[in-house]
């Protein structure tokens, strides 16, 4: 790990689900550190958690206490809990754990982005407003009423910027995979976050679709060195990132 | 902001809220135009009710007191009372031309006063009307014009019932007459339109019953009222009888008085009833003397000496209040005036006579209706909590619906609070709406309540309002603004209401979970 403060970290973080009786741990004690402008790819196959840590790293959900222990994968042999717990999601030097609900809401709002596997657009509302949801959740309704032409011209720029500068008016089911993605990327920036978070952003698209995805987000890495974080589980798409970093049974192995 | 736009576009897609702003309406719609027929028959009873009772009465049943006048006079001082006027009121038996009798309570009034009062000339229903009836479509009312032979019949009907009296048809003299409650004597036939047409009876002669063949007006006839006099002591007298020829008839909507009252003059009735003034003589007939006339030589009894005068009685006073006072707070003037009055007449008048406003002397009635009113609108507000579970459940399927779009919110920054009122919100405009659309269409339904009415009766046979069980001609068609401001915030509180677990369901949504949603 890098001595300068990472932008954002992850510091042996635990995530365990119940799944009815049975507890499923996800996360046994992950660290991962992301520094200012790093695209870093989180690789692991299904089930290995990483999209859950893009949730922890993204404020979505608060990580457990150290209860289970990380496995090397190739010996199987227990690690051991660390007698000094990590301090869980840290951005910007301060763990979030410490952060109130309020703090984390505004936290997502501002210093985070996300795009979904399945795009998770709203189905009622148009291109240019799906875009702008963002904005009026950060700027409130006096906020975003004083500041409504500079916003939305601000989700047209982004919408034109991926090459959707003619479907602002239309509603997600009228757009093809790809476009429904890009609008999902476009509404990730509207804010401005300074981490963009992606989860398998190409995973329900065919390869050439995912591809252009990959160069709009590759093109927007270069032009504005925006920190980002992708999960994915094909090594070629992980390969695009500045680094990559491997997940195995809820641990971080490599990278 | 968002709020905003997602309910404007959650209301403009989906077939849900519309569903329930529908559900709200018909609640709102239903709560209001019962609430409106039902308090406006409950105030036309009360304003019906005071039509012979003016506001305050002042009673002293069966025996009655003295001094009415100076109790009249007393009272009309006072500057909350308007006037005053004395009444007797008793039980008698009528004997109608085709020889039934039947019990009903007799009136005894003064004319002049009892019309200051009451509403006893407007009462009256044998008039002139310049107007037909609303629903008298065929102009077939009696009362629309005179007969061709008699110009000016109706105004004369109408000055005798005012007078209570009727010319002598042998010498000419005015003598007393009684007005009868327009159901006494059965023989009008109430038209669904809400008049009334003379019927066809029988009259019973000397030679036996005669059918006339177009029907008698009873005011052509004679009615035969019996009562039973008491003596100051309360002790029973000879039964007295009298003819009294039929002057009008009187329609106050409430079906007691229309069916039982019959009224005649004040000191005619105080006559039979051995409650006018009188002279006390002597009774000892050791003090009777028998004198020899000094010219005839005749021998007769000395007139018997006078030893007191006995004042005439009533056995009520009815009061009206000036405009603006309280008929509560004009009891309390009436209580304190009758103190005085009692106090100064100590020994000749009860010491506290019966004081009541005309609601509490028809407290039977009158709770009924109420009761009435409060069960049918109690039984509305169930079905109001049954719409506000409604509204529950359809949010609570669209928030099962809408899962996925709250976890993207939540992703995005929206706060608990955020998403709560974001539900709440639409809770609010669809109770806006709806009880906006169902205050607007409760007040045109209940304006226009009698053509829809009339119109049911002629396209489906349907007559829901029938006059002569209500006895009122025309169903209550006025919305009270107060009513109708409660019953549309309670259509928007009912739709908050049901709105407020799904609200709370939502905010509390893991946004994970929500996301991972299928």
């Amino acid at each position: 790990m890098s001595g300068a403060v990472p932008l954002l970290a992850a510091d042996r973080v635990y995530k365990t689900y119940r799944l009815g009786r049975v507890d499923v741990p996800v996360l046994r004690g992950a660290s991962l550190e992301v520094h200012e402008g790093q695209w870093v790819a989180v690789l692991g196959s299904s089930g290995s958690g990483k999209s859950t840590l893009l949730h922890l790293l993204g404020g979505l959900d608060r990580p457990d206490g150290p209860e289970r222990a990380c496995r090397a994968p190739a010996s199987g042999v227990p690690v051991a809990p660390a007698a000094n717990p990590g301090q869980g999601v840290v951005f910007r030097g301060e763990p979030l754990g410490t952060w109130s609900e309020t703090r984390l809401d505004r936290y997502r709002s501002v210093s985070v982005g996300f795009v979904f596997q399945f795009y998770h657009l709203l189905p009622e509302l148009d291109v240019v407003e799906n875009v702008a949801l963002g904005a009026m959740i950060r700027h409130g309704r006096l906020g975003y009423r004083r500041r409504r032409r500079e916003l939305r011209g601000r989700a047209t720029g982004l919408l034109e910027s991926f090459g959707l500068g003619h479907r602002l008016r239309h509603r997600p089911a009228e757009l093809s995979g790809g476009e429904r993605q890009r609008v999902a990327i476009a509404r990730a920036l509207i804010n401005d976050p300074a981490v963009l978070l992606a989860d398998e952003p190409t995973g329900n698209l065919d390869r050439a679709t995912g591809g252009t995805i990959l160069d709009a987000l590759a093109t927007h890495h270069s032009a504005s060195r925006r920190t980002m974080v992708l999960v994915t589980h094909d090594p070629e798409v992980a390969a695009r990132a500045d680094r990559v970093v491997r997940l195995e049974d809820g641990c971080v192995v490599a990278g | 902001m968002y709020q905003a736009l997602l309910t404007r576009r959650y209301l403009t897609h989906k077939i849900m809220p519309l569903l329930s702003a529908g559900a709200v309406m018909l609640c709102v719609l239903m709560v209001l135009v019962v609430w409106s027929v039902m308090g406006g028959f409950l105030d036309m009873l009360l304003r019906s009710g005071r039509t012979l009772m003016g506001d305050v009465s002042v009673t002293w049943p069966t025996v009655g007191f003295a001094h009415a006048d100076d109790l009249i006079d007393r009272l009309e001082r006072d500057p909350a009372v308007h006037a005053a006027t004395p009444i007797i009121e008793t039980f008698g038996i009528i004997h109608l031309p085709d020889g039934r009798a039947s019990g009903v309570w007799i009136s005894g009034i003064e004319p002049s006063s009892y019309s200051d009062v009451t509403g006893y000339a407007s009462a009256l229903w044998w008039k002139k009307l310049d107007e037909p009836l609303p629903r008298d479509t065929g102009r077939d009312d009696w009362r629309l014009g005179d007969p061709d032979d008699m110009p000016g019949f109706w105004d004369q009907v109408y000055r005798q019932g005012l007078s209570l009296t009727k010319p002598d048809p042998e010498t000419g003299e005015p003598r007393p007459a009684a007005v009868l409650g327009i159901e006494v004597t059965d023989f009008n036939v109430r038209e669904p339109g809400g008049w009334y047409t003379p019927g066809q009876w029988s009259i019973r002669t000397e030679s036996g019953m005669r059918t006339a063949s177009q029907g008698h007006f009873i005011l052509a006839h004679s009615v035969t009222l019996s009562v039973l006099p008491l003596s100051q002591g309360g002790r029973a007298v000879d039964l007295v009888s009298r003819s009294f020829p039929v002057a009008n008839e009187l329609k106050t909507g409430v079906f007691e008085m229309d069916q039982r009252r019959v009224l005649v003059p004040l000191a005619t009735l105080q006559q039979m009833l051995k409650m006018d003034a009188a002279e006390r003589v002597e009774t000892d007939p050791d003090h009777l003397a028998v004198v020899i006339d000094p010219e005839t030589g005749a021998e007769r009894f000395e007139p018997a000496r006078v030893v007191a005068r006995v004042p005439a009685r009533v056995t009520g006073v009815l009061v009206r209040a000036v405009e603006g006072v309280a008929p509560e707070r004009l009891k309390e003037r009436v209580r304190e005036v009758y103190a005085g009055f009692a106090a100064d007449h100590r020994g000749e008048v009860p010491r506290s006579a019966g004081v009541q406003t005309w609601k509490e002397n028809q407290a039977t009635m009158v709770a009924a209706v109420e009761k009435e009113t409060i069960l049918v609108l109690f039984i509305l507000g169930v079905i109001s909590v049954v719409a506000s579970a409604l509204i529950l459940a359809i949010f609570w399927s669209m928030v099962n619906e809408k899962t996925k779009d709250i976890g993207v919110l939540r992703a995005l920054g929206a706060s608990r609070a955020g998403i709560a009122w974001l539900w709440l919100r639409y809770g609010l405009v669809i109770g806006l709406i709806g009880s906006v659309l169902g205050v607007g269409l409760a007040t045109l339904m209940v304006w226009y309540i009698n053509p829809i009415h009339d119109w049911l009766g002629r396209a489906l046979g349907v007559q829901v309002w029938n006059p002569e069980i209500y006895y009122f001609t025309l169903i209550p068609n006025e919305v009270d603004p107060r009513h109708a401001l409660l019953v549309f915030g309670c259509g928007v509180f009912f739709s908050v209401a049901g709105a407020l677990l799904p609200a709370v369901r939502a905010a509390n949504m893991d946004p994970v979970r929500a996301l991972r949603f299928e």
